[in-house]
């Protein structure tokens, strides 16, 4: 009975939503202005996101998540548009896209290229969302149960996870990142004495650093640095036929499309890693999978379908830690945290009880920006292809503009200016140097919660640490942290391998020729 | 990103400042009150303000430290002294006169310049605008010679702006003329406008990026100003000449 209340719910929610007309032109607007940051080249969904923020500030919560999550969600997709027809990722989660898409259109190919990929995409960000409504009264369930212990240990986690998934060199450098991003978090009067640590009686920083410039900053500079520095240029444009939805491979390939949604759902809900990831792992596996492993890399349509389904069930996915635990599962997601945050709302186990429609609303939009990406993907492609065509030397120094206008508005602070800009150098050299830069941003995220839950804990325990050994879920995360560090050290490799080496020995049959065979030979 | 040799022989150096900076770190928490009284409340290590800091700073020296050693391990103490010598050697300043390290100070400058010299001090559409100008036009154009002209005229620009606004001219010549700051950056505007149309004139194509860049320079913050000023109400950083027109004709009563 609950469960069809719910339903009921979900869809007056849609209805609601989508029969408002300024819901349907923030909706049309955004998935459109999503698909061109994350078609040109150098733009991200996330600083897409990052830089609406500070425009959805006056809006209503319901019209600030349309906004946010239909960039978010047309972002993700727009990406495959220069990865097919220009052969270079509009964002790293088209990546793997690129690998396939482009040679088929190469092979003039491309229009279905593109109308597959926005079905696939349709798909995987709908298949997320009812993971999304489906998964989350559980988590939020088992979330309720959690002590200060947990949520240490579970913001902890959050940072190593994610420092050791996204490193692209060392995991260490991964670990250091999110260290610093929970040493920036330090900054300010602490939460419980309030007590000014590290403000050197500069009056701005008592109230700690703020999220939304970090991240703009973190995300934003070194992209503008690096495009600009490095002379990027954009290719040719592969001319396309017809868009068509491509129905029928979509149904010839819906086992894969259930593999690739799930792939992209249970990445998307590892704190910190994203599309990309999901992307490429979802590719590694199709290829694995497929009868004809050559074709792919040569124009296999079946690839495209599988990375697309996965980076955009990501969405969904990476919602399901960020709503009901408080932990951006992506990028985006962090950024995301960000405006909820502006906007009253808290994320986490409590949510369920502060806005108890919150999570199926943030569903029904997901599903409303899904459709409107289709719609949008199937009529004006052709259209949104042409600022392919804008070379990066006239929009980059507008996003320079963008960041600065977006970090100053959301507190009409010019101090968060003054933050912005150091923190988007350091992030640029940090990325130069091979250290990745979404554990910094989850480390400041956390650092807030890991600090007060940790202190919180200990008081309450009077200094001990017992408690994280008889409390199940504290002691499965303990582990869990312990095998994430103990599992990157070479020692336990070199010991992992000989004991696999041994073992593999054991049960090779080993034939040994008695006296009488030998001679007999 | 760096190539993995350079990464590691960069790797020595970063683990070093990190280990230096979590070292930092542990020293100012030291100084936060770990069993002293605090605001009235006594303090019992667990609760202090400086347990996390501490946390944070041993982890981030450790770590800082695992990768110096990890990298040393891995490029060995003869190339580590080649880099030694590398870096004091004229190389490095070969390497920091590079085109692609001048397109660096170039962004660096332009940022630096714009959000601490000219956002706090002269009117935002006009700051913008210069912003824009100079950025647009020292890449569009993509020709290193006009890069390098380019940058240096601004810099010239921004010493003169510095010591205009730091030595307090700006407040005595407001005195005699409103919007001083401004008026000045309208002048530079201008003569940075006729000095990169006098370096392209002779080339068509570049006459177009002129034109084009100087288009967008002044739609871009038009229009991101407006829909910030008049549609979301937020007040620009500065508000200068510029804004006081655009207010004029705002709310003027029809």
């Amino acid at each position: 009975m609950v469960l069809i209340e719910r339903i009921g719910f979900f869809f007056q929610t849609v209805f609601h939503l989508g029969s408002d007309p300024t819901n349907v032109a923030i909706l049309f607007g955004s998935v459109m202005l999503g698909i061109m940051f994350g078609a040109m080249p150098g733009l991200t969904s996330t600083l897409g996101v990052a830089l609406l923020t500070a425009m959805t500030y006056g809006m209503e919560t319901a019209s600030a998540m349309i906004c946010l999550l239909a960039i978010y969600v047309g972002g993700t997709y727009g990406g495959s548009y220069s990865s097919i027809l220009i052969n270079i990722p509009g964002t790293a989660a088209s990546a793997a896209t690129a690998l396939d898409g482009y040679p088929l259109a190469c092979k003039g190919e491309g229009g279905r290229a593109i109308g597959l990929t926005t079905t696939s995409s349709a798909i995987g960000t709908i298949i997320s969302m009812l993971f999304l409504v489906s998964i989350s009264p559980l988590i939020s369930f088992f979330a309720l149960q959690f002590t200060s212990f947990e949520f240490f240990l579970l913001a902890f986690f959050g940072i190593l996870i994610s420092g050791t998934l996204t490193s692209p060199d060392l995991v260490i450098k991964g670990w250091i990142s999110g260290f610093l991003g929970l040493f920036l978090a330090c900054v300010g009067r602490d939460l419980l004495q309030f007590y000014p640590r590290f403000t050197f009686g500069i009056s701005e920083l008592d109230s700690g650093i703020e999220v939304v410039p970090v991240l703009i900053g973190a995300f934003g500079i070194p992209q503008i640095i690096q495009v600009l520095k490095e002379r990027f240029e954009i290719g040719e444009t592969q001319k396309f036929q017809r868009i068509l939805p491509e129905f029928a491979t979509i149904v010839r390939n819906i086992p894969r499309i259930v593999r690739s949604a799930l792939i992209g759902v249970g990445i998307g809900s590892v704190p910190g890693i994203g599309e990309d990831i999901a992307a490429w792992v979802s590719y590694g596996a199709a290829k694995n999978a497929s009868k004809h492993p050559e074709t792919f890399g040569k124009g296999e349509i079946k690839a495209v379908l599988c990375t697309e389904v996965a980076n955009n069930a990501c969405v969904g996915g990476a919602m399901i830690p960020l709503l009901n635990l408080g932990i951006p599962g992506s990028p985006p997601a962090a950024m995301l945290l960000g405006a909820l945050m502006l906007h009253g709302v808290t994320p986490g186990p409590m949510i369920s009880f502060e806005h108890p429609n919150f999570i199926i609303e943030v569903a029904a939009i997901l599903l409303l920006a899904s459709l409107t990406m289709w719609v949008v993907g199937m009529l004006m492609a052709k259209q949104v292809v042409k600022v392919l065509r804008i070379p990066p030397q006239l929009f980059m120094p507008i996003i320079g503009v963008l960041c600065i206008i977006g970090s100053y508005a959301l507190g009409m602070n010019i101090y968060n200016l003054y933050l912005m800009l150091p923190v988007g150098i350091i992030s640029y050299f940090l990325i130069e140097m091979g250290y990745p830069i979404a554990p910094l941003v989850i480390g400041v995220i956390l650092g807030p919660m890991a600090d007060e839950n940790l202190r919180r804990a200990l008081m309450v325990s009077q200094g001990s640490f017992i408690p994280i050994f008889t409390r199940p879920v504290a002691l499965i995360l303990l582990l869990v942290i312990v095998w994430t560090v103990v599992s990157q050290l070479a020692v336990f490799r070199n010991f992992k391998d000989k004991l696999v080496a041994k073992i593999l020995r054991r049960k090779t049959p080993v034939i040994v020729l008695d006296e009488h065979d030998v001679e007999g030979s | 990103m760096l190539e993995k040799e350079k990464l590691r022989k960069a790797d020595v150096y970063s683990g070093a400042v990190i280990f230096l900076f979590g070292l930092w770190i542990i020293l100012q928490a030291f100084k936060m009150p770990m069993k002293d009284s605090w605001g009235g409340v006594q303090n019992v290590w667990y609760v202090s303000p400086a347990l996390f800091p501490l946390f944070v700073g041993v982890m981030i020296m450790l770590l800082g430290a695992l990768l110096a050693r990890t990298a040393l391990k891995t490029i060995g103490f003869k190339e580590f002294g080649r880099t030694a010598r590398w870096l004091l050697s004229k190389a490095l300043f070969q390497f920091l006169n590079s085109l692609s390290n001048l397109r660096f100070y170039t962004i660096a400058v332009l940022f630096l310049s714009f959000v601490y010299l000219n956002i706090p001090r002269i009117d935002f559409f006009l700051s913008a605008f210069l912003f824009l100008v100079v950025f647009i036009t020292s890449f569009y154009f993509d020709d290193a010679v006009l890069l390098k002209k380019l940058f240096y005229f601004y810099l010239a620009g921004m010493i003169v702006f510095v010591i205009f606004f730091g030595v307090g001219l700006q407040e005595k010549s407001s005195q005699i003329l409103p919007f001083a700051g401004d008026i000045l950056a309208i002048g530079f505007i201008t003569a940075y406008c006729a000095y990169a149309w006098m370096l392209i004139r002779k080339d068509p194509a570049l006459r177009k990026k002129y034109r084009t860049a100087m288009i967008v320079a002044f739609s871009a913050p038009f229009l991101v100003g407006m829909i910030f000023k008049y549609f979301l109400l937020v007040p620009m950083p500065t508000e200068g000449l510029f804004v006081t027109i655009l207010d004029y004709f705002w709310y003027m009563e029809f």
